[in-house]
This record gives structure tokens, sequence and C-alpha cells, in this order.
């Protein structure tokens, strides 16, 4: 879908071709930043960063055209690493899911899914009135105030079983991990 | 740090995330418990799915890259640019944003009085316009907002004849008689079908002027487009959903239409540059076969004067309408009536009636009639008809006088066995999650039930392939409010699902009931 032609114009900064590359690349490129950072605004810097990245990478190098997106990808957990390193030299902590600079792009992929599968198991370990609060505040994104009302509990119910199921759901984490 | 202080901080982070603020606003922390809450916050999180960009991303993004590659190319010379980009998202400030809402709010009471004049202005200077010629830039959106430029094209356009210039050079011409596509790049002039003719049905100035006229319609404000002044119609046409029309305030001609979300897909066509009776020359309509080039016939058709005609070539004994068509045109396997506004395909069936997934279904011929967006489609005395067009109901209706449309207001799903409750409230953050572009999979109602009875049969989840797969699962009523959907095997022999919240295209399905087998 990206051809040759584009590769050579986008690292020149041709609009079109950038497009035509940003067009097939940008979306699994942004979920696999935002699955890292869990932040829309954030997602959309390391995103755009990344593009710039390689594209200053290409004006040198030859652009690995078969796995283009696989680069982007380990482009981009390096300028993830660099603000984590940053951040932390600045006294902020976040822990972007214990990065780990010697994983290449493959092994963190794979380390994704088993993560996931991991935490559903440890997901249902919790009882069923603590896996609904968590889905319903985190995953489902509601407030404490509407989750209180669909479950039936007021607002602190809400908060003191959700601070609950976190404290089990880390236990358990760190029990089988 | 006191416990009520722990909940309290770890219930305001989850709000930080869920309002995609950044995640450091909680700032720095010694007390490890929190900092570990926090992080376990961040994983269950990563089960959700990621809160995508706002409309218009990668353009955003490319235009954003484009600019910073250049610009660093302009100061390496002398000093390397080590400052992190800038965010695309703050080349919007909120402010323009308000102030744009503003005057839209303002502009919509004041042009309510105005509503006929543009329209009237407009097909008096559309029956005034003898032709045209322009670039038209065809863009489209994706449910999650996401917008990419489809293609550019160059166009010519004199009475009912025209040519299109594609971005790769392809030109194709139609001069109402025939049809041909030039390549540049293959050194072929490949000769097309005259009919159904695709582009007649994308953005024809003198089309959008009728339909304007003849449809509902309302100003809803004032834009610039393409450095043109505009004044922007809502249309609404019956039974369809409303699109968007703007138009030139000094030409009064249209220069932007803007479908409706259809398939979770929305077009904006724009002429971004536009000449009005200008002078085209004759030759662009010529059939010209230019030097060292190869002529392809790819089942072209034929213009046939008799129904007798149109049998001879394409071997199909036709189903025939009352009203005579405008055109008939003859292919090697099926034949086309042309009504202008309409088409109606014939052609033989190839394998089983396979509906488009998001299709409503009514009858026709005492079998499925499938009703996409404009396109009507059914078999009948072993023939595949497909009607498409403004007048295809009527026009269907000829050949299939039993044809009945979807009944929004049948009752499908009461006969369930097993009720299914549901909760209206998270139906509707359900809805609103779909609206963002998230889960779109929930506007299918195929789907909906896959999810539905896999979970019954693997509650814990769905991993990998689902146990009771797609191919099992058939779609036999859908009104476009209610829904059954059948199942080969596993515990569920039928699923009813109803459209809760809207019953248009954007609604979403949840699974009602169902009969257990």
């Amino acid at each position: 879908m990206i051809s040759a032609d584009d590769y050579k114009k986008a690292k020149e900064g041709d609009l079109k071709a950038i497009e035509n590359i940003c067009v097939v690349t940008w979306e699994p490129l942004y979920r696999f930043i935002y699955y890292k950072v869990q932040n829309r605004e954030e997602a959309e810097d390391i995103t755009q960063e990344t593009y710039v990245k390689t594209l200053t990478y290409l004006q040198k190098n030859n652009a690995p055209q078969k796995n283009f997106l696989g680069f982007m990808k380990t482009v981009s957990l390096n300028i993830i690493r660099d603000r984590w390193r940053r951040k932390k030299r600045a006294g902020v902590i976040v822990n972007f899911q214990e990065i780990n600079p010697e994983e290449t792009v493959n092994i963190d992929e794979q380390n994704d899914i088993a993560q996931r599968l991991f935490l559903k198991s440890a997901l249902a370990k919790l009882s069923q009135e603590q896996q609904m609060i968590l889905d319903l505040r985190i995953i489902k994104g509601y407030s404490v105030a509407e989750t209180a009302k669909l479950v039936g509990k007021t607002e602190a119910a809400v908060r003191t079983a959700q601070h609950r199921a976190l404290l089990a759901l880390a236990r358990i984490l760190d029990d089988e991990g | 740090m006191s416990k009520y202080n722990t909940e309290e901080k770890v219930s305001d982070y989850i709000d930080a995330l869920n309002n995609e603020q950044k995640s450091e606003i909680i700032g720095t922390t010694d007390d490890q418990e929190l900092e570990k809450l926090m992080a376990t916050v961040r994983l269950v999180r990563t089960l959700r799915e990621p809160a995508l960009p706002e409309e218009g991303y990668p353009h955003r993004l490319a235009q954003a890259v484009s600019d910073k590659l250049k610009k660093e190319k302009q100061s390496s010379s002398n000093q390397s640019v080590k400052s992190a980009p800038k965010s695309i998202r703050r080349i919007l400030p909120p402010m323009a944003a308000l102030a744009a809402s503003l005057l839209m709010l303002l502009l919509i009471n004041w042009f309510g009085l105005f509503n006929q004049d543009v329209v009237y202005a407009m097909e008096k200077a559309v029956a005034q316009l003898s032709n045209y010629h322009g670039i038209l830039e065809i863009r489209t959106k994706n449910a999650a907002g996401v917008e990419w430029l489809v293609r550019q094209v160059e166009i010519w356009s004199e009475d009912d004849k025209y040519a299109i210039k594609q971005d790769d050079g392809t030109v194709t011409v139609n001069n109402g008689q025939q049809k041909w596509q030039i390549s540049q790049e293959k050194k072929e002039v490949v000769l097309l079908p005259l009919l159904p003719d695709p582009t007649g049905n994308s953005f024809d100035l003198r089309d959008e002027a009728k339909r304007a006229k003849q449809y509902p319609h309302t100003i809803v404000g004032s834009e610039l487009v393409a450095g043109r002044q505009t004044t922007k119609l809502a249309i609404s046409p019956p039974g369809g959903r409303e699109y968007y029309l703007w138009v030139d305030t000094e030409t009064n001609l249209p220069i932007q239409l803007q479908t409706a979300m259809q398939n979770a897909l929305q077009t904006t066509y724009t002429f971004v540059s536009f000449e009005p009776n200008t002078e085209i020359n004759p030759q662009r309509f010529a059939y010209q076969v230019p030097e060292g080039y190869q002529v392809v016939e790819n089942n072209p058709g034929q213009l046939v004067a008799t129904i007798e005609e149109a049998v001879a070539i394409s071997g199909l004994n036709p189903l025939l309408p009352e009203q005579a068509p405008t055109r008939i045109l003859a292919f090697e396997d099926g034949i086309v009536f042309d009504y202008g506004d309409t088409t109606i395909k014939e052609t033989l069936p190839e394998g089983e009636f396979v509906l488009a997934p998001d299709a409503s279904l009514g009858t026709a011929a005492s079998g499925q009639l499938e009703v996409w967006q404009e396109r009507l489609r059914w078999r009948q005395d072993g023939i595949e008809i497909q009607v498409e067009g403004v007048q295809r109901v009527e026009l269907a209706r000829q050949i299939a006088p039993d044809l009945a449309l979807p009944n929004s207001n049948q009752d499908l799903v009461s006969k369930a066995q097993v009720k299914v409750s549901v909760d209206k409230e998270i139906v509707e953050a359900d809805q609103k999650q779909v609206d963002r572009g998230s889960s779109p999979w929930q506007l299918d109602p195929l789907q909906v039930a896959l999810v539905f009875v896999n979970l019954k049969v693997t509650p814990e989840g769905i991993q990998g392939e689902p146990v009771i797969p797609m191919s099992s699962f058939k779609l036999v009523e859908n009104n476009s409010a209610e829904a059954v959907v059948e199942v080969a095997n596993g515990p569920i022999e039928r699923v009813y699902l109803k459209k809760l919240v809207r019953q248009d295209d954007t609604g979403i399905w949840s699974v009602v009931g169902y009969d257990p087998r």
C-alpha cells in the first residue's frame, strides 16, 4: 500500500507522501502507544514524534519496508522510555508497565498478550461485585456517582469497594506474577 | 497517609485517566501502596478500548510531521532542534471552536428567514450552467471521526457528457454514447459499461440543486469552503438521513456536499477549484485512441433499441417493469434498464443470496428483499434484480407487486421464549461509546448475537476464535428496529435483538431475548 516513492518523498517532508504513510499506519501505531501510556494527548504526541524520528532516520538510511510498522513501534518504545527516564529524573513517577529497554518490539507484543490473559484470570478471582465495580469505573469509565447509581450503593461505598478490589487484585498479581 | 485519603486519591486518579488527563497529575508520592494501586489501575485500563484522536487526525498528523521535517531541514545546518514536537491538538485552540459554535448559533437563527431564496437562486444558477471545469476533492470520515483523502479528481462537464481525470493521470470519459478510460501507465484504452454509472451518483451539480428544492431543507450556517463564502444547507430526504450542501454565495452554485453517515462512513465532496460556464474543448469528449495505446473491451455492454436484442446478447429473459426505460443496455450476463435517476439491473444469480450484514430485510416475490441505502435487491424467477436510485420502490413494485419494505413497527421480539433484561443506563452508555467511535461491532446484529451466544458458552470470556463461529449465525429478520438471528448450533437457537436507544443506522443492537435449543 505504501510505495517506495512515498518513502522517498516522505523523508523530504512531502505532505501527500506522509499522508499516504500515515493513513495506513497511524492507527495500529497509536493503539500500541496508547496501550503503554493510557492517555490520549500523550499518545498523540508520541505518535507524532515517532513519525518525525522515523522519517529523519530514513533521510540517512534505507527504509525497513518489510516491517515498517514494527520499526516505528520500536522507535515509539524508545521515545516512551526516554520520556519515562526524563520524568523519573524530574521526580515524577510514571511507570509505563515496567518498560524493559532490552525488549524487542515483538517480544513486547507477546508480553502484552500474555499480560492481558494473566490480568483477565486475576480479575476472574475477584468477587462478582468487585469485578463489576472495576469494570464500570475503569473499563467502562463511569464516574463514582454513576457507578453508585448502577450498583445501588453510596458513593463512599463505591470508593471503598474499588479500593479493596484494587488491593485484592494487586495482591493476586503479586502472588501469581 | 490515611486510608480515607488513599481511597480518594485512587478514585481521583481513575477519574483523571477516564477524563484523558495526563497521568502525572497525581504528582509524586512516596506512598508505596498508592503507587501500586495506581499501577494496577493502569494495568486494568489496558483492557479498555483506547480513546482515539479527534476527527481528521491522520491529515493533521501528516501536516504536523511534514511541517516539522521541513523546519528541521531548514535549521539543521546551524542548530539542532531539540524541543519535543508540539502536539497537533494544540493547533485548534478551544476558544476558536467556542467562538465558531456561537457564530453558528447566531447564523442559524438569522438565516432561517432567507431559506427559500438560496435554493431558488441555486436552481436558477444551475439552470444557466452550460458547463463547468473544476477540481473535486473527496474525503471520507469513519464513525471514529478519522478522516482521510480518498482522491482528487479534475472534472469537465457539459450536458450529459463528462471527463474525469484521476490523481494517477487516468482519464474516464462518458460522452453519452460511449464510456472509456485511458490509462497512461498501462498505455490502454478500456471500454467500459455505460451503465450503471457511479460517477453520476456522487456529486452532480444539477442533481443536487434539484434535490435541494425537492426535499425539505434549512439553512444552518455560513462557512468558508475552499476560500469561497458559502451558505450551508441541511437537506432531509424523506425516509433518508440528513445531509449537507454548501452553496457558493457569489455564483449560487453548490460547491460542497457531505453525505449522511452511512455504514459508518461519511463522504465529503469539495470543489477546491471551480470555473462555471467556461470554454471546454469538444475534443475532450471525443473518442480517440492515442497512438501506441491498446484498446481493451471489458464487457462494456451495448446500447440496444429493443428487448429482443438485449435477450439475444445477454441470454437472459428479463422481468419487465411497466414503465419503459430511457435506454437499455445489454451485457454478456445481464441487462440494465436506465431511467435516468434509477437503474434496474437484472443478472443471472451466482451462489446463495447473501445479504449485506447491515441491510434491512423486506420481502419480494415470496423471498427476502435486501434494503441497503438507495438499493433494493431480491431474486425472482431465477433472476437477481437490483434497483437503485430515487424511483426504486415504484419501479421494483412493477416487477414484484408483492414487494414489502421492512416495517419498523412490526413486533419481532415479543415471541422470545426467554426474555433478557437490559439495563437502560448501561445500553445508553454503550451507545455513547459507539457514537464516539468505539466498539462499532454493536451496530451489527450478527456480531452482537455472536458475542451474546458465545458468552453463554464460555462465560469467562471469548479467547481467540469464538466456539460458535460467525458462519453459524444467520440474520432472518431485520426491520431496522428489531431483528432475529438464527444460530445453527449451540445452546441457543434464536436470538432476538432490538435497537433500544435509537432506530436509525447509528443505533446499537441489544439482545432482548432468546429461544433455547
